[in-house]
């Protein structure tokens, strides 16, 4: 099993480590909702030390990909290839082309968030040459376990545990909001303490935040799946643990969490607005109007 | 090659009016498999029927089989294929890779790539094209010049959106409705959690009054840049709305259409004609969405305020009885004896005249069409045909 973090500082490696940790996962220029963005430079020197520890580097490259990035997007999975990370968790698929043209497709984790939903996107991928692909966030339990039961030759990830976002906008919904109310004097761009709280359901407030990439909503509990874990554990590899919105101490015990350093009712007691997701949950596939084709 | 017209159908009349009026091709969703089963009613023998007769006119049909696929969902979608296949359907609209796949493998049928993947630039759309799809939708948030340099760089042929609600996401990318009333927006569910009110909190500081944080995109009307996306030469410009009603599919549809043949004929009006006529079926607030780049405050919708159409339908017309100068029509809104009424046809005519005459089916003399569906005859001087539409002018 890999458990993969998100970094916020450099000097966090060591600790991680001690934990149990095997994967780092830093954020690049690329990437959207960022906790902390690490430069070129700072992915080089973490690269040495985590290989050192025997560990493994991952970015993330999570914005959308538009036509004017894709010359600069090319020169930078290059120098990532000159650095020899060990993974590139994509959202846009249009990084796998890139990096296919570069020949470093096998460094690839598909990530796009609500597509990889059924067994045959996962054996599609199988046939790409790449490293491997994240379920999608929506699922059942009991569909996670039928896709993931038939071996492949990919490494299949999931996200486990934190606030897990939901909405993905090009729009800067924050400024035009604040634009129209003629609100000024209030820095609530690159704001990670929004909420958005909804008429009819008082108790629940979804955290928000603008970047410059867009406007991204979140789920208004963190998932927790400690109870799940071992289940999982027989068929998928690889586990993300979500960062943004948590304090650092939060985080760490997360980790604890999950390294059995710490057990569920002892997290519990300190930290509050967990669920289980879509575990147990389905989703009902009828109603609609217009808007999509 | 000159750019098509598409238009959104919900069912086969709906369809049958949008060719009629001008769309050189419509999209439906079938009963399975599109994000809007419950706008359509297209069993597989309606499908067949609507694609005779569209066949018939030289234009075609596309069926929408764009659902984010779990396994539960593939049961019956290869013997769909199948038929769809069988009775020559001229594309599929897909965003899975099962359905591409299988497509692929067990049938012979065009496949177009639905905006749900929002393709954003000219290196994904090539990859698909390798991959065998003859084109692609692309994601709204491109403006005009990123359309321009994907069109410039591409294989594929595209389609671009240029009328109706929207995604205020990035399409595809948005489980809002999943979290909050599990409802899933990939497979049809969608309960437009976006579209809600909201408090916006910077920690417990409330930011926002009364709920009046919304999200909400105006729709799109690109009319200024029909000529651009003409002269860039995208193969098709696509209307929005399988749930729309038949008045607006036919006016929306002939607006469009007029505004296309008189560009290519260099006969272009002034754009204000084109947007009345469409402000004739339905007067939602419109903005230019991304095309002009990064979306303005002018694109964002952030109370309710929205006008009526200008123009109320009444009827559509099922025959005329040359004769006795009246026309049988089926009711579809109120309308008095004395109302001013506009009759518009799909060959861009339009006529007007006053109901002077009301009369039941069995030819009795009524004063008010107050039935939905009622079959109608009221006096018409000039010649009209099925399918004509009859607006009541305020």
């Amino acid at each position: 099993m890999n458990l993969v973090v998100r970094l916020k500082q450099l000097n966090e490696i060591k600790y991680l480590s001690q934990l149990g940790i095997d994967v780092f996962c830093f954020d690049t220029r690329y990437t959207a909702k960022k906790i902390n963005e690490f430069d070129i430079e700072a992915i080089k020197l973490a690269k040495k030390q985590v290989s050192e520890l025997n560990k493994k580097i991952y970015v993330l490259i999570n914005k959308m990909i538009h036509e004017l990035d894709l010359v600069d997007l090319e020169n930078y999975l290059n120098d990532l290839k000159k650095i020899k990370i060990d993974g590139i968790i994509i959202n846009d698929l249009t990084v796998y082309v890139i990096a296919k043209k570069l020949r470093m497709e096998n460094l690839i984790i598909y990530q796009p968030g609500t597509f990889n939903t059924d067994t045959y996107s996962k054996n599609y991928f199988s046939n790409k040459n790449i490293l491997g692909i994240t379920l999608s966030r929506e699922l059942t339990l009991e569909e996670i376990k039928k896709i993931s039961e038939e071996i492949s030759t990919l490494d299949l990830s999931l996200i486990i545990h934190g606030y897990l976002d939901m909405f993905y906008s090009k729009r800067k919904l924050i400024s035009r909001y604040l634009e129209y109310k003629k609100i000024t004097g209030k820095k609530l761009v690159n704001n990670y303490d929004l909420r958005l709280n909804e008429e009819i359901r008082p108790n629940d407030y979804y955290p928000i935040l603008e970047d410059e990439f867009g406007t991204h909503i979140f789920r208004s509990k963190k998932l927790i799946s400690i109870d799940e874990i071992t289940d999982l554990k027989q068929t998928i590899n690889t586990f993300f643990i979500e960062r943004i919105f948590m304090s650092d101490q939060e985080y760490f015990d997360a980790v604890k969490l999950y390294t059995n350093k710490l057990n569920k009712s002892e997290f519990l007691d300190k930290y509050k607005d967990y669920d289980s997701g879509f575990y147990y949950r389905r989703t009902e596939k009828v109603k609609g109007e217009s808007n999509e084709n | 090659m000159k750019t098509e017209l598409l238009a959104p159908a919900g069912n086969l009349e709906k369809a049958k009016i949008a060719l009629l009026y001008g769309a050189d091709a419509v999209y439906v969703g079938g009963v399975s498999f599109s994000l809007r089963a419950r706008a359509s009613n297209f069993t597989v023998p309606l499908l067949k029927e609507l694609v005779e007769f569209a066949h018939k006119l030289n234009k075609k049909v596309y069926v929408t089989t764009n659902i984010v696929f779990h396994d539960e969902d593939a049961v019956g979608l290869d013997e769909y294929l199948i038929e769809l296949d069988k009775m020559k359907v001229d594309a599929i609209i897909c965003s899975s890779f099962l359905i591409i796949e299988r497509a692929k493998q067990i049938t012979n049928l065009e496949i177009h790539l639905s905006t749900q993947f929002s393709v954003t630039n000219h290196a994904l759309a090539d990859y698909f094209y390798d991959e065998g799809i003859k084109r692609v939708v692309l994601a709204r948030e491109l403006s005009i010049n990123e359309i321009r340099e994907v069109a410039k760089h591409t294989k594929t042929d595209l389609e671009i959106f240029i009328h109706g609600g929207m995604c205020v996401s990035y399409s595809g990318r948005c489980t809002l409705s999943n979290y909050m009333v599990t409802r899933d927006a990939n497979r049809g569910g969608c309960a437009h959690s976006c579209r809600w009110l909201y408090n916006l909190y910077h920690n417990d500081d409330l930011i926002s009054d009364n709920y009046d944080f919304q999200m909400s995109s105006k729709d799109l009307e690109i009319t200024e840049y029909i000529p651009k996306l003409l002269d860039i030469g995208v193969s098709s410009l696509k209307i929005e709305g399988r749930m729309k009603s038949i008045h607006y599919i036919a006016t929306v549809v002939l607006a469009y259409r007029m505004l296309i043949d008189d560009y290519y004929n260099n006969k272009l009006k002034d754009l204000n004609y084109y947007k009345n006529e469409i402000k004739k079926a339905e007067n939602r607030l419109t903005s230019i969405g991304f095309l002009a780049g990064n979306t303005s405050i002018n694109e964002q919708l952030y109370n309710y305020r929205s006008e009526s159409p200008t123009k109320e339908f009444i009827g559509i017309v099922l025959a005329y009885l040359p004769e006795k100068k009246l026309a049988l029509i089926e009711q579809r809104n109120y309308f008095e004896i004395n109302d001013s009424i506009e009759v518009v046809s799909p060959n861009k005519t339009f006529n007007y005249t006053k109901v002077n005459t009301l009369l039941d089916e069995d030819m009795n003399e009524i004063s008010v069409a107050r039935h939905p569906l009622q079959r109608l005859y009221i006096n018409v001087e000039f010649f009209v045909k099925p399918y004509d539409l009859i607006r009541r002018v305020k």
